[in-house]
């Protein structure tokens, strides 16, 4: 049973010496330093107290959207949206802010709440645009996804540049800020407000009740492993899908919403920061199964903040971080198809 | 041509599928592997086609001795096979799949006047420019000889090659083979499971069980001893015994099931409108060959493929173009023939399949699975395993066991497809349980015989169309054969 159980862990070792034995040779081949940039990187995410909080900062985002996630893939769905989708809960929380807050008709903690519920609303709706096109139109999620964040990043900077611009002045650097009492409480969180750290805890423990522990998920599975088996026994794997569609948008709605009231107390140009982009190859990093989701989360949380540092300290360009990233990624689905796991494996 | 399987042994996983099996197949002489399901017929003939390589042992050709072939090699030295289901390539016409294949690419004048002379030698009729999707199972059977005739096959190997064909094309099939192998050079090697084929055909026959060989017979052959050899000594009484005469089709009683001038729209089939009714307790057996609509229709009635005109009632429920939901709820399940691909959750395991069958009694899953699938259906006691390993009979007590009780339709396509005895005789005292509980059974077999044995009542589709509505009892397989080829007019026969 010992050698049965340590075989897999044999194998993740070796996958994952191939795949850092990869990434070094693409970094020196880059002209770098393989193992000072790895340093740097490392220092620059988690060397010290504010490099800590950045990390953290990052690693909020990235768990909240890898939990949303988790629960598209969980019925074999590509929420390639996930991007759009952050955008629009972003809108939609701003939007609800910028209509009470001259009135003062509600309490600020209110307000607050409110703009991350509308957030939330706001990325359901959009993802449920790509569910609906999936089971009713036959389009491929990631073909409307992909579309659809587009359209968001569109509409995110007409809204900056016309009806949303500050007055007096269009600028790329966002919207008006919002007022200090609107904004999500720090709790010595620094750049962004601890309650983005909670609030992707409590994602994240919730994704892992809905998948693990309810009838919900178990049906998920099912119609991961076969839509018309589930067809067949009744258990409509269509609404499923767009349940799922939509959960995840909430969720990356709700990132959305977090990165206005939390961290930039505004709307930006691409707000959503390709977190949305970073949190599939996090997935994909832990292979779907939750377990590991915020091990990689930190994981690429570390590499996208470290390589701030790059430019500073190694003259290269923090670009390196993303190549890195994506090295790590695809060595790391080559290694696997070269080392099979020996059974079949088990979702989620 | 002298070509022996020596001390062959392989392996798939934990099961032994061949186990040190030593066949001599001669020439001039019709070979037939016999053996049920699983027992590795098939396996054996891939190695001597070079589909798959041997653990141990060798094919020895004329002499030669080869520790594995490779399908090119094996088809230089003259090895072909008929596969069960036809390795065609259905899109493109009948020539281009002729021109295709062992050895060098024929043009296309080439291949139209060789394939004109190979069916003008075997008495086919094949016109060239048609779509091979177009074709019968028995015309692509027909092509796939042609081929191999044409590229001078020694050794053909046919896998169960009257699977979906009806007895008349089957008699034409034997006498072909007959004919090659009546020159003394060349020989064929049969796989079947049907013992009236091998004695019918087959100059010898080796028999295989649990991938051991278990006998060999020369002609004539000695049926009692065959059926021992086949299943064991224990097992053969059972296998040879007829079965129980199926319900007789009660004259009263409320109406179950009825249509009137339903269209059926399956994908790419539309039936022609059908009318009838089938009462509470009937086993109603479609029959029918590839493309005759009998699919088309069970799918139909289980509310997978459309109702589109007409009327369609379950127990007074007017259930044409609803959803399929909605005739589950009314009693209505399917049986579906690919069971891992239609019907189970490959990587869930055995409790989480009851769990989703049964969602009001998932707090109590363990103890369903124990009383119900492990009890009354004999499914293997591992609720944890996979579906994924499961044997094709567990696969089926699965499915059955996660039909309620309380159904009232049951429809069954091709439910014995590939299982061995026992799962067989299993799955139709179950059928009988359900039609005695009240519940109306029809199912689809491809295999005639097994049809007139277990159905009350027979359904013959023909061209798309419900060609005959017949009382099983004293049916002729001939005359069903006739009818489900359109060789025999419906309208004489329609009691």
């Amino acid at each position: 049973m010992i050698a049965g159980r340590a075989a897999p862990l044999v194998r993740a070792a070796l996958v994952l010496a191939l795949a850092l034995g990869v990434t070094l040779a693409i970094v020196f081949a880059a002209g770098a330093p393989p193992f000072d940039t790895l340093a740097v990187m490392a220092k620059g995410g988690l060397g010290s107290r504010t490099a800590l909080l950045r990390t953290l900062s990052a690693l909020a985002p990235l768990l909240l959207c890898g939990s949303a996630l988790c629960v598209t893939f969980a019925v074999n769905l590509w929420n390639i949206g996930v991007e759009g989708q952050i955008t629009m809960g972003a809108v939609f929380g701003l939007s609800l802010l910028r209509a009470v807050d001259p009135a003062g008709a509600l309490p600020p903690d209110a307000a607050v709440a409110g703009s991350l519920v509308a957030a939330m609303a706001g990325g359901a709706a959009w993802a449920l645009i790509a569910g609906v096109l999936r089971t009713h139109g036959r389009v491929h999620e990631i073909f409307s996804g992909l579309g659809l964040n587009f359209v968001a990043m569109g509409i995110s900077l007409w809204l900056i540049l016309g009806p949303w611009k500050r007055p007096g002045m269009a600028s790329m650097s966002g919207t008006e800020p919002l007022a200090n009492a609107l904004w999500l409480p720090a709790l010595f969180g620094r750049p962004m407000s601890l309650w983005g750290l909670i609030l992707a805890l409590a994602a994240y423990g919730f994704a892992v009740w809905l998948l693990g522990r309810t009838f919900f998920g178990l049906t998920l599975s099912a119609v991961r492993q076969n839509a018309m088996a589930a067809e067949r026994l009744g258990l409509r794997p269509k609404r499923r899908m767009l349940a799922a569609m939509g959960i995840c948008g909430a969720l990356a709605g709700l990132c959305g919403g977090v990165l206005v009231t939390g961290l930039y107390h505004r709307l930006i140009p691409s707000i959503s920061g390709n977190y949305g982009y970073t949190a599939i190859l996090a997935v994909l990093l832990a292979s779907g199964s939750l377990p590991f989701l915020p091990l990689a989360c930190l994981f690429f949380a570390v590499l996208t903040v470290g390589s701030i540092q790059l430019p500073l300290e190694l003259s290269l360009d923090s670009s390196l971080a993303g190549v890195i990233q994506g090295v790590l990624v695809l060595t790391l689905f080559a290694a696997r198809r070269l080392w099979p796991a020996a059974g079949p494996k088990g979702g989620a | 041509m002298d070509v022996v399987l020596s001390h062959i042994v392989k392996r798939f996983g934990h099961v032994l599928a061949s186990d040190d099996v030593t066949i001599r197949l001669e020439a001039g002489r019709i070979h037939g592997i016999l053996g049920e399901n699983g027992a590795g017929k098939s396996t054996l003939m891939r190695m001597l086609c070079g589909v798959l390589a041997p653990d141990a042992g060798a094919v020895v050709v004329n002499g030669r001795a080869y520790d594995r072939l490779s399908p090119e090699m094996a088809s230089g030295l003259g090895i072909g096979m008929l596969t069960q289901d036809p390795l065609d390539f259905p899109p493109l016409r009948v020539w281009e799949n002729f021109a295709l294949g062992g050895g060098p690419v024929l043009r296309r004048a080439e291949a139209r006047e060789r394939l004109a002379e190979a069916c003008g030698r075997m008495g086919f009729c094949l016109f060239p420019d048609l779509p091979v999707s177009s074709l019968t199972v028995a015309e692509r059977q027909q092509l796939e000889l042609a081929r191999l005739f044409d590229r001078d096959v020694r050794l053909l190997i046919l896998d169960e090659p009257t699977t979906g064909i009806s007895p008349a094309q089957k008699e034409a099939l034997f006498t072909v083979l007959r004919g090659f192998v009546a020159g003394g050079d060349r020989q064929v090697a049969l796989v079947t499971h049907k013992l009236a084929e091998a004695r019918e055909l087959c100059d010898q026959v080796s028999v295989l069980r649990q991938g051991r060989l278990a006998g060999a017979f020369a002609a004539p052959l000695d049926t009692p001893a065959i059926l021992a050899t086949m299943f064991g000594a224990d097992m053969a009484g059972d296998a040879s015994a007829a079965p129980p005469s199926p319900p007789a089709a009660s004259g009263g009683g409320a109406v179950l099931l009825r249509l009137h001038e339903a269209v059926v729209a399956d994908e790419k089939t539309v039936l022609d409108p059908l009318s009838l009714a089938v009462r509470p307790g009937e086993i109603v057996g479609l029959a029918g060959i590839s493309g005759g609509g009998q699919e088309a229709f069970l799918r139909g009635l289980a509310g997978i493929a459309p109702v589109v005109a007409g009327q369609l009632s379950v127990a007074g429920e007017e259930l044409a173009g609803r959803a399929a939901t909605r005739f589950l709820r009314a009693g209505v399940h399917y049986l579906p023939a690919s069971r891992m691909e239609e019907g189970l959750f490959p990587g869930l395991s055995l409790l989480d399949h009851v769990r989703l069958a049964f969602p009001d009694k998932r707090g109590e899953a363990g103890a369903v699975f124990a009383s119900r699938c492990v009890g009354r259906f004999r499914l293997t006691n591992a609720p944890a395993v996979k579906a994924a390993s499961l044997s094709g009979g567990n696969q089926q007590r699965l499915l059955l066991s996660l039909i309620p009780d309380d159904t009232r339709l049951l429809l069954a396509d091709n439910p014995t497809r590939g299982l061995d005895a026992a799962s067989i005789a299993q799955i139709w005292d179950h059928f009988r349980d359900r039609a005695a509980a009240g519940a109306a059974v029809v199912f689809f077999s491809e295999d005639l015989d097994e049809l007139l044995a277990h159905a009350g009542r027979v359904l013959v589709f023909y061209n798309r169309a419900m060609a005959a509505d017949l009382p099983a009892a004293g049916l002729d397989a001939g005359l069903v054969g006739d009818l489900m080829t359109g060789r025999a007019a419906p309208g004489v026969v329609r009691p």
